[in-house]
């Protein structure tokens, strides 16, 4: 279980790496910095204080070595747009994410979960074929078009709910609901082949035939083998809590770091968009340990060091 | 009497003829037919889109600003109304179902091509460059790819050569995946290993022999990849990021026709309606496939 | 006489981490531990043991698949290489090997008369027409009917694959065929019809066997000679029908010993060997088979037994049968 987790954690730690470099090449390999940063038409003064000030004049290995001190120091860089430290824009965005995000995190468990479940209990009845065919189209169609379908029929036909803004908690009503149908439909898909899996196992086969009253199979056996391919996307959900809104908070115009994403990519605010990445990378990694580290204890089989690929 | 005789006899015979439709509607589900033909009309009508479009998708009729559809009240001068500089919502629809499935195409062949190349390379040499392959693929697997996709515009600008070929990344640690997972067991007992004993060039091994093997749940793994590319290329150009104007595409067409989601909502909708009847053809399509195909595949 | 192929001293270690430890522990496992032997052209070696004793391994160190840890390996006078370039490519031409699982070893997605000839096309000899007509010829010689020819796999049954693999083996016209346990994964009533086609072969195009199987009775029917494996050392090496009826190594005689025959004389007794099965990772000191030896001396406990001369053309590693030389 120990070797299990160090290796895990040692696969966490070459992620973060990975993401910092690629935000270093990319942004060494997308033009000199002060250019992009500065605007071309700066005095030749500023660039020169700016390549010093980042030490862009420094050799290549030092200036990635400097990368990753400041990065250690919390040092993210300036935003362009305001002069702000990228790292405190990125920060005051995350309340106004999380108040969708979470609400719409519950609204996916609540729906998807039982859902799946129920679906693979009574598989091929008329319900699971409405269950599937819902899931199908929940994860066909993209977020932003039910999001806009969401806003015609309630918020400009109806005119029960506001489109769009962030000033009552009615403004988060759609938003979380557009968020939590997509994920809903995602993780009921998931939850139903992972238990229909489980459910063709000799073992389940085993415990009816020698006459386990059929929910104490379901509940002690079927349940918590399926729970293993769940947690994975379970976990994924968990991690792109912070920017698994990108979409959406665009289109109700929610100011949290989707949004912030977005506007600092058409404004090429390398600093805040290197800030989000990091901050999504490392949500990201967390939430896989922490899953891994449910693995363990939920599949046995794990403690002992041996990795199950999870697949997907 | 007879009457008795003759109704069972009655009732087999419709049974069985109910028995040969339900089994040709086992075989081939009513949705499936429809996917099957929605896809068929949307590559017809993107290798003709020159020849469908009413329009010039960007030419403008400002007489005719904000037309409504036929349905709404229109004329059939625009069958699907116009945008709010008077462009042919029809024209521009065909044109981006054409610039939709074009980037969607070359993207997926793109990150099948990269998968499968990194997946031979792993397999092959084992060892460290596995590892790194291995370590690649969680790295791609376990960053949501909306977010890297972002970050690489933002550094890099846009272009659509650009676009379709960070497109083309994502999905790719799928078939890498698949391809490494059955590289390794043709190379460990079967008929790969035997054609390398017998002396042939990797080259040989892998395009000849592995790739022809594997090729079916490859394809299966494609129809998993091709809708996603659907949905986050209409995303990102949803979000102003993606394909730029003056081309269009159809999460394009959804982006710039929010603003008129009240007075003018048949903008956005026939091309959403398109995103979602395409990308819901090709799941259920694949979700066949790989029952009949491959049903060892998730 | 000058061998065909000679094996002197092969080893072939594997680090391997037993559990213990946080990372387990470092082990090594013995999987060849100094083999030598040699085959002469046109004749037979059979290579047999208990699955894990080092046999495949030995196969695989032939042909150049596996590096070896030490020793080496020389074919027609020449040493061949463990590493994929051009020399090891020609050698292929000379030395083949035929597998254990005929339907594994073959495309499913190509007609066999393609795999035949593939050979022909990966060393650019002759015409595809010509390719495909002694692919046809070499198939006929094998006892496949020309209908067979473009079937697939799939289509045929075991022994006519296993035909098509072998097929495919001798159409480079090698003087070597490593055989890893070629029929046993076939059907009883097929082995024998297999068994009869290697000794056709042999005779007809004068190709020399690495033979290597568990099936002790197998061996000793295409066998010019024996050898007997245990933890990666050769235990005992000799003529089959001299080495299966007077057994001289304790292992031998078990082996025998298990053989099922209706013709046992009065006063047989089988050996049923105790202690624990061998493993390659904890090979015992001394005589790697002294556990489960029941005429086990202190000696067999501390000295490895060496392969000597026991007399008659036959040698055995066993302290009871040479006395202790000083090792």
């Amino acid at each position: 279980m120990l070797r299990y987790i160090a290796s895990r954690g040692l696969r966490a730690l070459i992620t973060i790496f990975l993401v910092l470099s690629f935000a270093f090449v990319i942004l060494r390999l997308s033009g000199d910095p002060a250019l992009l940063i500065l605007s071309p038409d700066a005095p030749p003064e500023a660039l020169e204080a700016f390549r010093k000030g980042w030490g862009l004049d420094a050799p290549l290995w030092r200036q990635y070595l400097g990368y990753f001190l400041n990065i250690a120091e919390g040092n993210f860089g300036q935003s362009m747009r305001d002069g702000r430290p990228a790292i405190d824009l990125v920060l005051e965005r995350i309340p106004a994410t999380l108040a969708i995000t979470l609400p719409a995190f519950a609204l996916k468990l609540l729906i998807g979960v039982p859902a799946g479940i129920f679906a693979a209990l009574h598989r091929n009845s008329l319900i699971d074929r409405l269950v599937m065919s819902l899931s199908v189209a929940g994860y066909t169609i993209p977020s932003f078009v039910l999001g806009l379908v969401l806003v015609l029929v309630f918020a400009v036909n109806l005119g029960w709910l506001p489109s769009g803004g962030y000033t009552s908690p009615w403004h988060a009503v759609l938003p979380i609901v557009t968020l939590g149908l997509g994920g809903a439909a995602i993780l009921a898909r998931f939850t139903r082949s992972a238990m229909l899996e489980v459910l063709g196992q000799p073992y389940i086969r085993t415990a009816s035939a020698k006459g386990l009253i059929w929910r104490r199979v379901v509940t002690s056996h079927a349940l918590p083998n399926a729970a293993i391919p769940t947690v994975t996307i379970i976990g994924f959900m968990v991690g792109s809590l912070i920017a698994g809104a990108v979409v959406v908070e665009s289109v109700f115009s929610w100011p949290g770091v989707g949004r912030l994403l977005v506007s600092a990519v058409a404004n090429r605010d390398l600093a805040v968009v290197q800030a989000i990445l990091l901050l999504v990378a490392a949500c990201m990694v967390t939430s896989n340990l922490v899953v891994d580290a449910l693995y363990g204890w939920i599949d046995p089989r794990l403690r002992s060091g041996r990795t199950v690929k999870a697949g997907g | 009497m007879a009457s008795i005789e003759t109704t069972p006899l009655a009732a087999e015979a419709e049974k069985a003829e109910r028995g040969k439709l339900s089994r040709f509607l086992e075989a081939y589900p009513p949705l499936v037919i429809f996917g099957i033909t929605w896809i068929a009309a949307t590559l017809i009508v993107a290798i003709f889109a020159d020849l469908l479009a009413p329009y010039i998708y960007s030419a403008l009729d400002l007489k005719a600003r904000l037309a409504p559809p036929v349905f709404m009240g229109g004329t059939w001068a625009h069958p699907l109304g116009t945008d709010e500089l008077g462009r042919d919502v029809l024209s521009r629809l065909v044109i981006s179902i054409r610039i939709s499935l074009l980037i969607a195409f070359a993207s997926t062949i793109l990150s099948a091509t990269i998968g499968v190349l990194l997946g031979f390379l792993a397999a092959h040499f084992r060892g460290l460059v596995e590892q790194v392959v291995l370590t690649l693929i969680d790295f791609q697997a376990s960053m949501p790819f909306m977010i890297i996709a972002l970050a690489v515009l933002a550094f890099f600008g846009n272009t659509l050569t650009l676009f379709i070929c960070l497109m083309g990344f994502y999905g790719w640690e799928r078939a890498a995946r698949i391809a490494r997972g059955l590289t390794i067991a043709a190379n460990e007992q079967g008929y790969a290993a035997s054609v390398r004993d017998i002396g042939a060039s990797p080259l040989r091994v892998y395009g000849l022999h592995v790739l022809p093997n594997i090729a079916s749940t490859l394809i299966v793994s494609v129809t998993l990849t091709f809708p996603e590319v659907i949905l986050l290329e209409s995303g990102l150009s949803f979000l102003g990021l993606g394909v730029q104007p003056p081309l269009t595409s159809l999460g394009n067409m959804v982006g710039y026709g929010r603003e008129y989601l009240q007075s003018a909502p048949w903008i956005l909708l026939a091309p959403s309606a398109v995103i979602v009847l395409t990308t819901f053809s090709i799941s259920m399509v694949g979700d066949w496939l790989r029952d009949r195909l491959d049903p060892t595949l998730r | 006489m000058s061998a065909l192929l000679e094996v002197d001293s092969l080893v072939r270690h594997y680090p391997v981490r037993i559990p213990g430890g946080l990372f387990g522990q470092p082990a090594t496992l013995r999987a060849v531990d100094g083999v030598s032997f040699a085959v002469s052209p046109g004749k037979t070696l059979g290579l047999v043991g208990e699955s894990g004793c080092g046999k495949s391994t030995t196969a695989k160190l032939v042909l150049g698949l596996l590096p070896p840890t030490a020793g080496a390996v020389r074919f027609e006078g020449g040493h061949v290489p463990a590493r994929r370039n051009a020399e090891w490519r020609a050698l292929r031409q000379r030395m083949q090997m035929v597998y254990q699982d005929p339907l594994g070893a073959l495309d499913r997605r190509l007609p066999v008369v393609a795999q035949v000839m593939e050979p022909l096309t990966v060393f650019k000899i002759g015409t595809p027409a010509e390719r495909r007509e002694k692919a046809r010829d070499l198939m006929a010689a094998v006892g496949l009917t020309p209908h067979l020819f473009e079937r697939f796999p799939h289509e045929l049954s075991g022994g006519q694959r296993q035909r098509v693999v072998l097929a495919r083996a001798l159409i480079l016209e090698p003087s070597l065929l490593v055989c890893d346990e070629p029929i046993s994964a076939l059907d009883v009533s097929i082995q024998a019809q297999v068994i009869n086609l290697l000794l056709d072969l042999q005779d007809r195009f004068g190709v020399a066997f690495l033979f290597i199987s568990h099936d002790l009775k197998v061996v000793r029917q295409v066998s010019h000679e024996v050898a007997v494996m245990y933890l990666g050392r050769i235990v005992e090496q000799g003529e089959p029908e001299k080495l299966f009826h007077e057994p001289a190594h304790p292992y031998t005689k078990a082996l025998v010993s298990a053989i099922p025959s209706p013709w046992r004389q009065e006063g047989y007794e089988r050996i049923v060997l105790q202690g624990d099965p061998p493993n390659p990772v904890q090979v015992p000191s001394g005589c790697a088979f002294h556990p489960r030896c029941a005429y086990a001396t202190a000696a067999c406990r501390e000295v490895r037994p060496v392969l000597a001369d026991i007399g008659d053309g036959r040698k055995a590693a066993c302290h009871l049968l040479s006395p202790i030389a000083s090792a």
